[in-house]
């Protein structure tokens, strides 16, 4: 197997670089076929995407790629080069391992980047470009992507400010299921958070704001109710979640209010999200038993905690996937050398058969025991002429070379290429 | 049988092991083997009562020691019904240390004479002391459940949750787990009370039964239990308040329990 990785990402090229290498969804199809004509790919899938565009592939060097490449968006190869990075063999399943995982997200542990890569499998596969290697590469990348995910926390926490308030919801009330939810003052991040408490069960959502019709308007989105401004301390009570932005300059929620809301509330706990700047929500209530705030900041640190925590586990999936690609480099290697292998004992075996079958008539007068003598000798011999080069292919299995050596093997005593035996 | 109950308490050691480790690394990575080591041992300590129970005609509940081997042999099953229904693995790191102790405590004391104090050879005992000990299990898990309040109570207060708080239950789940299992406790403490009330007026222990130490005591402790449920009911307590309570209360029921032989108490001193 001859692998070859050509792309840009996130971390070698600025957006305008990735805008013009990437290649559109609807025109995935003519390019797959392109790139293995113009650079004689046997197998070739190419990943796009906003943060990186990719081209794997097998049989051709690297150079015709990187052509493919330039001809195909036209663009000079001075503009770009600088920003692509090639890389091969055990390095280029190493980056495919590292992508699919989403080690190499510009979020480590975003479960986009899986799918993606996914899609991109699939194309490939209905264009017909996909063969047993590639196939072999990105079944085990998947497997892969899907032990770090398991083994490791790198996926785990919460690394956004709207789902870094669903966890904490979730770590008060575990079941969002039957909660309210009162939005004070109509914001963007107001209402993204609301978005994500709605998609994790919240089932009523109640919409305040100092221009009514704006609160009627974002109601509707949630299939919620909107109360006018000036009486949404009558129905805060009902709120388990209360989520405030408005741009009031000065405490909207004050610590007496909160003290009534809980005793009104009889104890039941209520979850303060003040993503308001200056802050609507007075942070001494917090103090309060059952009452729990969170401001932006606080929000904003519980994400560095998960973000730190995440790096950490990315160094145990590095190991993972070190692990991984030294495996799957093996069962490459010895999947190029085996049939090799058996097809030179068996190449031999019949020209010794061949040649006793030829030489028939000559020893028609010889004894079972002395035929018997002859099939052990010629089989000894053909044996001793094996030997050598069997054991150094063996050898080679192990090492990077080992398809090469292979191939000349191949050559040497005229083996015709067949497809490698399917299955591990 | 004191083999049998070593045995057990060897694999109840491997629970207490996985609790140490869940603490130190904040992570129950050994929980199923610790639970398989727990379910091991909880077959061996049921068998080792058994053949105690055949061997002296009777079921061995006499003694501190029984009743402490009874605690943990009952708190086994009482874990797996609530991990079976709560799903919350970080409980085992209460549960298994305590029934390693309660385990340890039967070991010590374990006799293997088979007198029986005269006083105590009645038909009271099989209801009286089950019901006090399984209102004991309850109770003590409505006591973890307290303390995951409080822990993770502190860490969503403080702003700065670390990793510890995702393996721990929602704040909810800490409530219900305590209200119910003290919900549970509760009646079956007082039924047991009544029944020793009651055993005591039948066996006619004198008038002075009920200045006994530990009787006044384990009545204390009932009426920490009984301001916890009328506050939980009328004055809608819940969450920190209740969970100190709780807490309280279950350190009442240790000194009753664990202290019964140590304050001259004439009729809890098991070892007349």
């Amino acid at each position: 197997m001859q692998l070859a990785l050509i792309g840009v990402s996130h971390k070698t090229a600025p957006v305008e670089i990735r805008e013009r290498l990437a290649f559109p969804s609807e025109k995935m199809r003519a390019a797959l076929e392109a790139l293995m004509e113009r650079a004689k790919a046997g197998e070739a899938m190419i990943l796009s995407t906003c943060n990186r565009v990719e081209i794997v592939a097998e049989g051709p060097s690297d150079e015709l790629v990187r052509q493919f490449l330039y001809d195909y968006h036209r663009i000079a190869a001075e503009s770009i080069s600088d920003h692509l990075y090639c890389l091969q063999n055990a390095e280029a399943i190493r980056h495919v391992f590292r992508v699919t995982s989403s080690l190499d997200s510009m979020m480590i542990g975003e479960p986009q980047i899986l799918g993606q890569v996914k899609e991109a499998y699939r194309i490939a596969n209905d264009a017909g470009t996909i063969g047993t290697h590639l196939s072999a590469l990105m079944t085990r990348a998947f497997a892969v992507a899907k032990r770090v995910r398991s083994e490791t926390g790198i996926s785990q926490s919460a690394v956004s400010i709207s789902y870094a308030a669903v966890e904490l919801a979730r770590q008060i009330f575990s079941d969002l299921t039957g909660k309210t939810v009162m939005i004070i003052g109509a914001s963007k991040m107001g209402e993204l958070a609301a978005k994500h408490l709605k998609r994790n069960g919240v089932s009523s959502v109640l919409v305040t704001n100092r221009t009514f019709e704006k609160a009627v308007e974002v109601a509707k989105v949630f299939e919620g109710a909107a109360i006018p401004f000036e009486h949404f301390t009558d129905h805060i009570d009902r709120a388990d979640i209360v989520i405030s932005s408005t741009g009031a300059p000065h405490f909207v929620i004050t610590k007496a209010m909160a003290e009534r809301i809980i005793r009104h509330r009889k104890n039941k706990p209520v979850f303060f999200i003040d993503i308001a700047v200056p802050r609507d929500i007075d942070p001494a209530i917090n103090e309060i038993d059952n009452v729990f705030l969170y401001d932006i900041d606080d929000l904003q640190q519980v994400i560095d905690a998960n973000l730190k925590e995440r790096l950490k586990e990315a160094h145990r999936a590095e190991e993972i996937i070190d692990g991984e690609v030294r495996a799957f480099c093996t069962r490459m290697q010895t999947r190029d050398v085996v049939p090799t292998i058996i097809e030179l004992r068996a190449g031999i075996e019949k020209m010794r058969h061949d040649e006793i079958d030829r030489y028939r008539k000559k020893l028609k007068d010889f004894t079972p025991e002395q035929m018997a003598v002859i099939d052990q000798l010629t089989e000894s011999l053909a044996n001793k002429f094996l030997h050598s080069p069997i054991t150094q292919m063996k050898e080679m299995a192990h090492d990077e070379r080992g398809a090469e050596f292979a191939e000349t093997v191949r050559k040497l005593f005229n083996i015709k290429a067949v497809d490698p035996p399917s299955g591990e | 049988m004191l083999a049998l109950l070593r045995l057990a308490l060897g694999l109840y050691f491997l629970g207490f092991v996985h609790s140490v480790l869940t603490i130190i690394r904040k992570k129950e990575t050994f929980l199923v083997p610790a639970a398989i080591a727990m379910a091991a041992g909880f077959i061996c300590q049921a068998a080792s009562i058994g053949i105690q129970a055949y061997g002296i005609q009777s079921f061995p509940l006499t003694r501190l020691s029984e009743s402490f081997s009874f605690f943990a042999a009952l708190a086994v099953p009482v874990f797996f019904t609530v991990y079976w229904k709560y799903r919350i693995p970080s409980l085992s790191v209460f549960a298994f240390p305590m029934i390693f102790l309660m385990a340890f405590m039967a070991n010590i004391g374990y006799d293997k004479t088979t007198d029986r104090p005269a006083i105590l050879m009645s038909n009271w005992l099989y209801i009286h002391i089950p019901l006090v000990i399984l209102g004991y299990v309850a109770l003590f898990i409505a006591f973890s459940a307290a303390i995951l309040y409080l822990i993770q109570e502190r860490e969503l207060k403080s702003k700065n949750p670390r990793m510890f708080y995702h393996r721990f239950p929602s704040l909810e789940v800490c409530d219900d787990l305590a209200y119910k299992s003290l919900a549970i406790g509760f009646p079956l403490m007082t039924l047991g009370m009544i029944s020793g009330v009651l055993w005591a007026h039948n066996a006619n222990l004198g008038p002075q039964w009920e200045f006994d130490t530990n009787i006044l005591l384990t009545f204390f402790t009932w009426l920490i239990y009984l301001l916890l449920i009328c506050y939980r009911l009328i004055a809608g307590w819940r969450g920190k308040k209740a969970a100190y309570l709780a807490i309280v209360g279950f350190v009442g029921v240790l000194v009753t329990f664990v202290g019964a032989n140590y304050y001259g108490s004439v009729f809890h001193s098991f070892t007349q």
